[in-house]
């Protein structure tokens, strides 16, 4: 009986503690923002990076030159470990408990898509989620925070299969929403070019050996073979391709998987790998913007290399921020949406001039690099994906 | 029962009833997903609690019931939410019996790690049957329907859980008393002895298959309409582990102790929420306390206590 | 498919096994000896090979002193764990022994994630990454090396096990606890020494294992595939650990081969399965017959 009073006290008192914010979590010196990601499981890095590294690096550097229109943007994230229901239970937790005012920056596409109807239907802006399945298009409230993977696709194959006149493919990929959503997208595009995909092999998250999918695809003989995966099974398709000595393909990586970790574990099995690049390159790319990250980085979080994954984030918070400055004193939900609507050759520093309007994707871009001596060269300027 | 008995059952009624009305919204929904998870802890006490059939493979069940109702309600939107549950707990049950018969041949460990690749398997095959439960990207759950009533709202959805729950429990407490209860009993005390007293043995170990993943079936129904959203990846072996915890913390073989059990595990996970990636940290050091100083689980060190 | 491929896709088989087999030996040697299951045994693995890891960088060791390192630190937890938790839980049932495990793993995890981050990293290998040559056939010298060092460390295992006080003391303990007391032999010391053996068995597969899959917080995972080999090969039986534990990375490889996407990731299950419905002890296991 005495252990049941202690419960619902402790459950009344964690739902009294929230915090007083204003209703939709602005007041005039505060925004608060948050979200649900992943700080365990098998996406903790990519989540942790976004987000403590990312975008808390660009609003510590806010609120030190004194916040967006005189307010300053505090945070709250909760981790998920990449299981839709509680990415759920922990959205609704932001929204009813810690009022905040947007989400920033959730993760995968999963934890993403369970919140999507609770966060439209209370009329929560969820703000460029760092994922790329297209099933984001198209909501009032959502606003992109990657190149969709079907962009990706298109200016892939369009650039492989025009300038570089390339004929077969092949793709091995992630056995998740990830690699099938590319699956789809580059039988769509190939289609266009009245080509198709030589051989196609899937691979689980976690997997220890990809030795057979590589001999099939091997056995297939595309010239090249996309890589839809994460670092880790990445490298591990490198390295099998180097014990093959499989040297007459072309690797190509997807935008995800274009970065320096995947580079790191690969070693020297990365050397001549092409790929998509959705960023500069973080740690040598002498933009404005790109230095202005870096030197941030150092300041606040000197032990933590600068990388693609704490850049998104960065950018992310960016992004409001701009969105926030153009809504101006007035700051709600639906001026938040507008003002970032409006957003039109937004000089980053980073990407391309950004313009968003009204079907929300903030981002289009990308480049084809080649690796030479463990870094990613660039081939191409900024591709076309419309 | 005299008054004094009925008195906590009686407030923990009444606390139940007038939840939604005391509690801000967040937690009419935590306290949802603690009922679901409280007739999960039951469903699988039936089996490892009672006849002794530790099963690392429970997410299976419950996501065989999930997709289950999601799809009826998807396919066949006018069935009440009642018969949608029922199937979905029968059809899971279905599967259970069917999986518990050639687990009579295995005992102990082969048995558990037959269970884990029950679940495994299962998540793969839903993972494939991209048709019919939308694969990967995961199935979007409308909201479940008794005629012309949508449970749309939290509580409304609460109350729906907290129905079924009470009637489950109900539905267990009593089992315990009547023939199979008796048997099951048996059966966990010693399974030679049941058998030489004459108890079909076999069949009462099937028998809690089925019963076990009936119950997780409509606990996995009821978890689909809450949450609203499905995937694959919700249904992974540390969801099973999750399950196996509440249990043992709450107390091996008893009713109040998977109450207690998934309310203790879920509350408190939640409740650690903030510590982000210091919660695994902090989460196994209270159960590893838990498990040094309440040996049994709470329900047993409760005992204790209270027979001193 | 040449010959020459899929022989390179069973020897790369044979390698996975080979870890497979080490993590399965281990949780087999826990098991034996103190009939609990070890949860944990995965990231006291991964928590060692980090140390050793972390040491490597810090200190510019070479090779076989990080593997020194590794099987050091991993003595050390196994001796540490027992004494300070397992051991307090010595009167509670074998299922709260599991979760104390089970905790523990949750702890090490977050533990190795708050330490070095949950990101991946490389790790030196032992072996060169220029295939050998057999006629037609590339064979990868890791996988040459780690089906070798797996066999030698069976062979010191099993020589451990047969001809050494220890090794028969814990085989005794393994048989019939309350008789191995009364012969003389201290539990308790056999309980420590299991959970070291155990522990160092375990880091040795690390640091083979972790240039494949790259160190990380998840690598402690690896041991659930340990797990079902060891009740493949019939949980208990060493040489079953070891039958097991190749045959699964065997199987687990060629199953893509031959099978689409959809089933090729249940397999290893459904052999499994398959085997337990015909020696529901496993390969090599036998029924415990349980007298009254």
């Amino acid at each position: 009986m005495h252990f049941v009073f202690c419960l619902v006290t402790v459950a009344l008192a964690l739902g009294a503690a929230a915090p007083a914010a204003a209703q939709q979590g602005v007041t005039d010196t505060e925004i608060v923002l948050g979200c649900s990601n992943s700080f365990s499981g098998p996406l903790a890095y990519t989540g942790e990076q976004a987000t403590r590294f990312g975008v808390d690096l660009y609003f510590k550097a806010l609120n030190d030159a004194g916040g967006v229109n005189g307010r300053k943007v505090r945070t709250v994230y909760y981790d998920d470990g990449y299981k839709p229901q509680e990415a759920v239970a922990n959205t609704r937790k932001l929204v009813e408990q810690d009022k905040i005012f947007a989400v920033i920056a959730p993760q995968g596409t999963p934890p993403v898509m369970a919140t999507l109807e609770y966060l439209e239907e209370n009329r929560v802006p969820l703000l460029f989620p760092f994922q790329g399945s297209p099933v984001i298009r198209g909501k009032k409230y959502v606003f992109s925070g990657m190149t969709l993977y079907d962009r990706q696709s298109r200016m892939m194959i369009d650039y492989l299969v025009g300038p570089r006149k390339l004929k077969s493919f092949g793709v091995l990929y992630q056995d998740d929403d990830y690699g099938k959503a590319f699956l789809a997208a580059f039988e769509k595009d190939l289609a266009r070019h009245a080509l198709k995909l030589t051989a196609t092999e899937s691979v689980k998250r976690g997997v220890t050996d990809v030795s057979a999918q590589m001999a099939k695809l091997r056995a297939a003989a595309p010239q090249a073979v996309f890589l839809v995966l994460t670092p880790g099974p990445g490298a591990q398709a490198l390295k099998e391709r180097q014990k093959i000595g499989w040297n007459d393909v072309v690797m190509v990586s997807s935008g995800p998987l274009t970065d320096e970790k995947y580079l790191a574990l690969a070693g020297d099995a990365s050397e001549g790998v092409e790929g998509l690049s959705l960023w500069p390159d973080p740690v040598t790319s002498d933009l404005p913007g790109m230095k202005t990250y870096r030197e941030a980085m150092q300041k606040h979080f000197g032990k933590n290399e600068p990388n693609r994954y704490s850049l998104s984030g960065y950018f992310a918070a960016m992004l409001f921020t701009e969105g926030a400055r153009r809504a101006g004193k007035n700051l709600t939900r639906e001026t938040l949406v507008s003002a970032l609507e409006g957003i039109n050759g937004f000089q980053s520093g980073i990407l391309p001039p950004v313009s968003i309007g009204a079907d929300h994707e903030t981002q289009r871009q990308g480049f084809w690099v080649r690796v030479e001596q463990g870094r990613f060269k660039q081939l191409t300027d900024w591709l076309k994906s419309d | 029962m005299t008054v004094r008995r009925a008195l906590l059952p009686g407030a923990l009624l009444v606390l139940l009833a007038v939840w939604p009305w005391v509690a801000p919204r967040y937690f009419v929904f935590l306290a949802s997903v603690v009922l679901v998870n409280a007739i999960v802890a039951l469903g699988l006490n039936l089996l490892s609690g009672y006849t002794n059939q530790l099963s690392f493979g429970h997410a299976g069940f419950f996501a065989i019931g999930a997709y289950t109702a999601a799809v009826l309600t998807l396919r066949a939107p006018g069935v009440p939410v009642l018969v949608t549950l029922a199937v979905a707990g029968a059809l899971t049950a279905l599967v259970g019996l069917a999986f518990g018969v050639p687990c009579l041949r295995l005992g102990g460990l082969y048995l558990t790690m037959a269970t884990l690749a029950f679940g495994f398997v299962i998540a793969e095959i839903l993972l494939n049957l991209d048709t019919l439960t939308n694969g990967a990207d995961g199935l979007r759950v409308p909201p479940a329907r008794l005629g012309a009533l949508a449970f749309a709202t939290d509580t409304s959805r609460y109350y729906l859980t907290a129905a079924v729950a009470t009637v489950l429990v109900a539905a267990a407490v009593n089992l315990v008393g009547t023939r199979t209860g008796r048997a099951f009993l048996a059966i966990r005390e010693s399974e030679i002895a049941a058998q030489a007293s004459g108890v079909p043995v076999a069949a009462y170990k099937t028998l809690a298959f089925g019963l076990s993943a009936f119950y997780t079936g409509v606990a996995g129904g009821l978890f689909a309409f809450v949450v609203g959203f499905l995937s694959p990846d919700a249904f992974d072996v540390f969801l099973s582990v999750d399950f196996v915890v509440m249990i043992i913390v709450g107390g091996l073989g008893s009713v109040p102790g998977s109450i207690l059990g998934a309310t203790i595990v879920t509350v408190l996970h939640d409740g650690l929420a903030a510590f982000q990636n210091y919660r695994p940290l902090i989460f196994g050091a209270i159960l590893i306390a838990c498990m040094l100083f309440m040996p049994g689980g709470v329900t047993a060190a409760w005992s204790r206590v209270a027979r001193r | 498919m040449t010959t020459a491929a899929l022989v390179h896709v069973v020897v790369s088989g044979l390698a996975t096994g080979s870890i497979y087999a080490l993590m399965a030996l281990s949780l087999v040697i826990i098991y034996n000896a103190t009939r609990t299951l070890n949860f944990a045994q995965g990231e006291m693995l991964m928590v060692s090979t980090f140390v050793a890891w972390a040491a490597q960088r810090a200190l510019g060791l070479p090779l076989p002193v990080t593997l020194v390192v590794a099987v050091a630190a991993a003595g050390l937890m196994g001796w540490l764990v027992e004494r300070v938790v397992i051991r307090r839980a010595i009167g509670a049932t074998h299922w709260d022994v599991l979760i104390i495990t089970l905790g523990l793993s949750l702890m090490l995890r977050a533990g190795a994630g708050i330490a070095w981050t949950h990101d991946e990293f490389p790790f030196p290998s032992f072996f060169g990454t220029r295939p050998l040559a057999l006629g037609p056939v590339r064979l990868a010298p890791v996988s040459l090396g780690i089906i070798a060092a797996s066999l030698g460390l069976m062979a010191m295992l099993y020589a451990l096990f047969t001809w050494t006080r220890l090794g028969r003391a814990m085989r005794a303990v393994a048989q019939n606890q309350r008789a191995a007391r009364l012969m003389g032999i201290s539990v308790e010391r056999v309980y420590s020494r299991a959970w070291m053996l155990a522990a160092m068995v375990g880091a040795v597969a690390g640091v083979l294992v972790a240039p494949v899959v790259f160190l990380s917080s998840k690598m402690g995972l690896i041991v659930i595939n340990g797990f079902t080999a060891a009740v493949i090969g019939g949980f208990g039986s060493m040489p079953g650990a070891v039958a097991g534990g190749m045959l699964l990375g065997v199987v687990e490889n060629l199953a893509p081969l031959y099978l689409p996407s959809g089933i090729r990731y249940s397999v290893p299950f459904l052999v499994l399965t398959a085997i337990l419905l015909v020696r529901p002890a496993g390969l090599l296991g036998r029924v415990e017959q349980r007298k009254v």
